[in-house]
């Protein structure tokens, strides 16, 4: 079966490498146009999206996260909607709700009032300051593609993408996403302050005229067709070995757990690290002209993938290590060949 | 086949007969645990100990870190049986009714008002209570009402669940703020307990090589509702000698710290042994595990093989076993090296 699908026509397959590259680079230029700086954050957006993934985005309030889905919309001409979580927010106002409506001869019946969830591009702007039951509601969504309603699914249309957001204080009234739920995001990037020749630039853009336009440069069904080509390209053996002996050495009772691990680290990343890690290393591969996945590709992709699937033991809150520390102790010690096999 | 003449005949034939019967349930019974292989990867044991429950019209708890594929593993299972499937996610905010269904008021042609009963999402046959120990204990204990009557009962009306109805919950062991675990009588309610492994270097690499690649495995439908509930009846009239009973009746005491044939390990770390139902998890899973192997009674290896998950959550720990966080399955394991069983 593999056999079969890793040999595509081999001149179509250079055809298709090239429109990817060119795809994505036109993508992430357009965006640019808006976007000041965050050059490393709308790549991995734009590969979780080609991935099928969500991303969870972790931020302080104003550095421009809407305005990055936003323009992804208009990027892609794709619908866009927003929603803002609070701590009274229903899974009804997310999902949609069944309304009565009454017919001419007077009868009522139940009609199904779609919620802002029916879009391509979600923007769900401070997930972690709704209640748990609200949070799910959308974790689902994002994890099945569909909705259920009073007993009725209703599926979403394709491309589907959630870009969730949370402040990263420690602030009042929030109820932090339970590991369960953060382990559906493929990435969880953490957006920094921007540099101050960024700001500079900011304030040129966005004090003067109008703001910058951008043009569609690709479509919905570009990037279906986009996603197809990533899952085609193939793993080699030992990068998929590699992979998985990373993602085992995040579980400290395991062998191939660091010392690191051993030490600050109460539980690992799961099977859908592992997924991540290998989806995310063939978009890589993929824009670096290759058709196939290295283990740098693994490498340039664990800090996003992995990042949230660690959580740290006591001793590591009390120590303040990073889980991205752990990540790269986890990187530098795991040997990219395997002993024996 | 020649046509049986006299009453020894008859009875070889009525041997020969249970016997192809324990064939077809075996047969059946592989038939839809490799449709669900098709996906799911390595954990057989899981696998096979909630096909058990479905057989035995028992509920089991998964206890499992997040993402080793619980939900997976169960919407395979409701898509390999024609069976509906639903799922809930529990939170701290979930409520009864959430579950259940609601009464909501309607308005008939005469403008008349009357209530209409919504059902909730336990109106199905395969309900996954996803990480049951996040809701509050109210909203637990309306679906474990549920789990244990078949019906729901609502404003004061009762309403009927369909069969096959199997609850299929998953805790989480890992993360324990805010959550409540469930407490030690409704634990008891489940018939098996099952524990998901992180999978091996192997296994893993087999899932990134089905998940990350294209084309999905798609996976038919087996079995219909009335095949089901054909196997559970099958399963129940599988035979227990007497002494096989008093076997599983003798094992179950074994874990009383109190009792005779009990062991230094259980009289220093437990502090109550396994209910009556232990008993009845005891036999019901050996006699599925019996007609597995082509068996139409139930011998004391099958009462073995099904020891652990029908006992690991049953074993209340005293505090010493709890400050030295025991596993329940080394107490099981020695229980049962312990017990003589009978010969044959």
């Amino acid at each position: 079966m593999s056999e079969k699908t890793s040999k595509p026509a081999n001149a179509n397959v250079d055809a298709r490498l090239a429109e990817f590259r060119a795809t994505f680079g036109r993508m992430s230029d357009e965006v640019s146009k808006v976007i000041v700086g965050y050059r490393d954050i709308i790549d991995n957006v734009l590969t979780a999206l080609l991935t099928r993934g969500n991303v969870l985005l972790e931020g302080v309030p104003g550095i421009g996260k809407t305005m990055l889905v936003r323009t992804l919309g208009e990027v892609l001409e794709l619908q866009f909607r927003r929603v803002q979580f609070t701590a009274d927010l229903m899974p009804g106002d997310i999902v949609g709700t069944n309304m009565i409506a009454q017919d001419e001869t007077g009868r009522r019946t139940f009609r199904f009032e779609r919620g802002p969830v029916f879009t391509n591009l979600l923007l769900a702007d401070e997930i972690n300051r709704a209640t748990p039951k609200t949070q799910s509601a959308l974790l689902e969504a994002m994890e099945e593609h569909s909705v259920t309603v009073a007993g009725t699914r209703y599926v979403l249309e394709e491309p589907f993408f959630v870009l969730a957001t949370q402040n990263p204080l420690e602030m009042e009234g929030t109820y932090p996403l339970p590991q369960a739920e953060l382990d559906k995001f493929i990435f969880k990037l953490d957006v920094g302050f921007p540099a101050l020749e960024d700001l500079d630039e900011i304030i040129v853009r966005t004090t003067f005229e109008a703001m910058p336009k951008v043009n569609r440069v690709a479509t919905g069904a570009d990037i279906l067709r986009l996603r197809a080509l990533v899952r085609e390209v193939p793993v080699s053996p030992h990068v998929e070995d590699y992979a998985a002996r990373v993602v085992l050495a995040t579980h400290p009772e395991t062998e191939h757990a660091t010392e690191m691990v051993k030490r600050y680290v109460k539980g690992g990343a799961s099977p859908r690290g592992l997924q991540g890690l290998i989806l995310a290393g063939k978009v890589r591969a993929l824009l670096d002209g290759r058709y196939s996945v290295s283990c740098e590709d693994i490498n340039a992709m664990a800090h996003p993938t992995l990042r949230h699937r660690i959580q740290r033991n006591l001793e590591a809150e009390a120590e303040e290590i990073s889980r991205d520390a752990i990540v790269s102790d986890i990187l530098t010690k795991t040997p990219q060949t395997a002993e024996a096999v | 086949m020649c046509p049986p003449a006299n009453g020894e005949n008859a009875k070889e034939e009525e041997e020969a007969m249970t016997t192809t019967q324990a064939e077809s349930f075996k047969t059946r019974y592989e038939t839809l645990r490799g449709e669900i292989e098709k996906v799911i990867v390595g954990c057989r044991d899981v696998t096979d100990e909630l096909l058990t429950c479905l057989f035995s019209g028992g509920n089991a708890l998964i206890e499992s870190p997040p993402g080793l594929g619980k939900t997976l593993i169960v919407k395979t299972l409701a898509d390999a049986l024609d069976l509906q499937f639903s799922r809930i996610q529990f939170t701290p905010d979930l409520m009864p009714a959430d579950i259940v269904g609601t009464n909501i008021i309607m308005q008939d042609e005469m403008g008349k008002r009357y209530f209409q009963f919504q059902r909730g999402p336990v109106f199905t046959n395969i309900l996954l209570a996803d990480e049951i120990n996040r809701a509050t204990p109210k909203t637990q204990s309306a679906l474990l009402e549920a789990m244990q009557e078949h019906s729901v009962t609502v404003g004061g009306v009762r309403h009927e669940l369909q069969e096959p109805f199997l609850v299929i919950a998953t805790e989480n062991n890992l993360e324990t703020e805010g959550t409540y675990s469930l407490p030690e009588a409704q634990l008891d309610r489940f018939f098996f307990n099952c524990r998901l492994r992180f999978p091996d270097l192997k296994d893993l690499r087999e899932i990134s090589r089905r998940t990350t690649a294209t084309g999905s495995m798609s996976v038919s439908k087996t079995l219909t509702r009335e095949a089901v509930e054909a196997m559970k009846h099958e399963a129940r009239s599988v035979d227990v000698s007497p002494a096989v009973r008093r076997y599983a009746s003798r094992l179950v005491l074994a874990t009383h710290p109190n009792r005779e044939g009990t062991t230094d390990r259980v009289k220093q770390f437990v502090r109550y042994g396994s209910s009556p139902r232990g008993v009845q998890a005891l036999i019901i899973g050996g006699k599925v595990r019996a007609l597995l192997a082509g068996r139409r009674s139930v011998l004391a290896e099958d009462i073995r093989y099904v020891s652990k998950p029908a006992l690991r959550h049953r074993l209340i720990m005293n505090f010493e076993g709890e400050a030295e966080n025991v596993d329940p399955d080394r107490i099981i394991s020695e229980v049962v090296a312990n017990v003589e069983a009978p010969k044959g």
